[in-house]
Parts: structure tokens; sequence; C-alpha cells
């Protein structure tokens, strides 16, 4: 099994030194081979220069596209170079590499998921975010249950480990703005199977969050919206995206996937 | 009705029409694009040189004043016209993403394909 570790970046000098470190070294533990790829989305500061000086991938967009554009490079890389499965560490270093092992085993045996999401609710441990956020966090729980009959204890969690079928299907729909929540609606319109695996977290090791000021009224309204949209989207057209999301699953399919899928312009 | 009361509208209608081939030949615009819109300025135009027709419209759509069916008609349309552009922008946006994903992806590849080992 290969693993791509994908880590969406912008001006995160202060924390992607040590945080890349400590993924170099969290790879020694993981039961599989694993690559380690820093997306720059943007950064206006040395985030590259420190990525580069790590000794890890980096992919630099040229333009900033938000969290969810540049997560989702990272995973449309992990699909075209025929990764196994691909875990997304954010770039603050608020997903401690050492749990990644934890998302990793959950994809052993024959029923796997698609999707595992590192949960900090399950076991409450750790950082656990500000109030007014866990406050937001409940809401979207109970909307996500309510909208798609989902039950997820951590809907904003970042820190993620997504199977073949879900590199299939989020190389072609993933959300730009906030997309957490979102995406969630999003595979389980497309049947997608996800579990939740206790983790551990910690808070941001440096730069700031762009979630501030009046913005996380934004957030909850936009979010909101966007999970009932985007579960109504995906299950009308549910069948069309699983036989996409099939296609990662045949050599001979994905061929035919990835000449065809790759440019698709719906979001 | 005499068009005599309506020519400000109809040269306004006409004005408008000249900027939009001004910008077509100029190549700030595509025609593409532009199709819906010359089709409102033109629709507008026709209304304003044949107020009578429009008039008998008017009434039997239940307006008591032309004005104010010139104005309904042209709030519709902006509100067609501007939800258009925003469908080309969404397209637009999403392509964009995909390109300078694309773009990143295609440079790293380079990148590591010309580094020295």
């Amino acid at each position: 099994m290969r693993l791509l570790i994908v880590i969406p970046a912008l001006n995160e000098e202060e924390a992607l030194r040590a945080l890349v470190d400590e993924v170099l070294e969290a790879r020694a533990a993981l039961p599989c081979s694993s690559e380690v790829v820093v997306v720059d989305d943007g950064s206006t500061d040395a985030t590259v220069e420190v990525a580069v000086s790590r000794g890890v991938r980096v992919v630099c967009l040229c333009r900033n596209l938000g969290i969810g554009g540049a997560v989702q490079t990272g995973l449309r890389l992990a699909y075209r170079e025929g990764f196994d499965c691909a875990v997304q560490v954010d770039g603050d270093g608020q997903h401690p590499p050492s749990e990644i092992h934890r998302l990793v085993q959950r994809l052993a045996g024959s029923d796997a998921p698609d999707i595992v999401v590192g949960s900090r609710r399950l076991e409450a441990r750790g950082y656990q975010s500000t109030r007014v956020r866990r406050l937001g966090q409940r809401w979207l729980r109970f909307w996500l249950q309510l909208v798609c009959g989902l039950r997820v204890t951590d809907p904003t969690s970042g820190f993620r480990l997504y199977g073949q079928r879900a590199l299939a299907l989020f190389q072609r729909i993933y959300p730009y703005d906030f997309p957490e929540p979102e995406s969630l609606a999003v595979a389980r319109a497309c049947g997608l199977r996800l579990v939740d695996q206790p983790v551990e977290m910690r808070a941001r090791q440096g730069g700031r969050s762009s979630i501030a000021g009046i913005k996380p009224f934004y957030y909850m309204v936009k979010v909101t919206l966007a999970v009932a949209l985007a579960y109504l989207r995906n299950r009308g057209r549910r069948f069309r995206n699983l036989v996409v999301a099939m296609n990662g699953l045949s050599p001979s399919l994905a061929a035919v996937g990835r000449t065809g899928g790759d440019g698709g312009d719906r979001n | 009705m005499s068009i005599d009361r309506y020519w400000p509208f109809a040269v306004l209608c006409a004005l408008l029409l000249l900027v939009v081939v001004r910008l077509l030949l100029r190549e700030r615009i595509a025609l593409q694009g532009s199709i819906s819109f010359i089709t409102v300025l033109v629709v507008f135009l026709l209304a304003a040189l044949v107020p009578d027709l429009t008039a008998r419209l008017a009434q039997v759509m239940g307006f008591q004043v032309l004005s104010n069916f010139l104005f309904c008609l042209a709030i519709i349309a902006l509100a067609l016209l501007h939800l258009r552009a925003l469908v080309t922008l969404s397209r637009l946006e999403t392509r964009t993403v995909h390109l300078t994903q694309d773009l990143a992806l295609l440079e790293e590849k380079l990148e590591r394909a010309t580094k020295p080992q």
C-alpha cells in the first residue's frame, strides 16, 4: 500500500519546519510506504523555501485557491500517481503526525472504509478548540445528520484519510470554501463509507486562522447552505459520480477516468 | 401614441448598442456572451420605435402606464443577464482552479524530471 501525506499550507513558515520533520519521523511507524507533499497555496512568506529545505515534494499553486483547492491538488496528485490512499495533515501543525498511523490502521481488513475522519470529540483528548467553535461543530453535526443521515462526531476535522474511491471522487468534486463538512455531504451522497477515528489534536503551532473576525458567522451560514446543496446536488447525480469513483478501483477503467474525468469542470 | 415621446429611450438603446458593437470590434468582449445583451437592446429599441404596439402589449399584460411596463421588462432582462453572467463566471472560476492545479502539478513533475539525481 502507498500513502501520500498531503500538507496544504498558506503562510505557515513558523509551523511547517517542525511539522515536516515530525511527519518524516512518523513515516517510520507507518505500515506502508509513503511520500510527503506540501501544497503551497500561494504563500507570501518562506513556506516554499522551508518545505524545499526539508527535502519533501512541493507543489506551488500560482494563486491562492483556498484550503479546498489546495487539498484537492494533493488528492489529484495521489489519484494520478496511483497512490492507494492519502492523508491530509494541515500545515498549521494542528494534526500531530504521530496520529497518522491510527488513521491508516482503520484501512486494514476487508471492510475498509472510504474515508477515515480523525475526531477530537470521540475521546475528548488534547486540544478541543474554542467554545464558539465547539457550538458550531455541534450545529454541523446535527445538520449533517438531519440532511444526510450522517453521524460524524467531528465534522470540521481536516485530519482525514482518503481511500481509493474517495480519491477518485474528490479529485473531481471537492468544495473550495470551508470544505470539510461539505465534502462529507458529497461523500455521503455518493455512497462512500465514512468512519470516525479518535485522534488527539493540538492548537495551531504558528500562523493565523483564516476564520477570524466576523467570518465565523459567514462560515456557519455558508456551510449550512452548502451542506444541503451538496447533498441534494450529488444525490441526483449519484450514479454518475459512483461510476467515476469506481474507475479508481480498476486499472483499465482508471485510465479512462484519468483522461476523460480530470478536466471536468464540475465542483 | 407618438414616437416623439419615446425618442430619448430609443436613442439610449441605440447608444448602448453602439458601445457593445465598439467593444466587440475592439475584442474587449466576446460575441458569444454578448448576443443575449444585443438581443435585449434590440427588443427595447423596437419597443421605443413602435410605441403603439408596445402600449397595446402593456395593456394586455395589465400595466396602466407604459413606462412601468418598460421598467418591469428592463428589470427582468437585467436580472436574467446578470444570472447568465453569474453562471459563466462560476464555470470560469472552476476551470481556472483546475487549470491552476494542473499547472502546479505539471511544474512539480517537470522539476522532478529535470532535477539532477
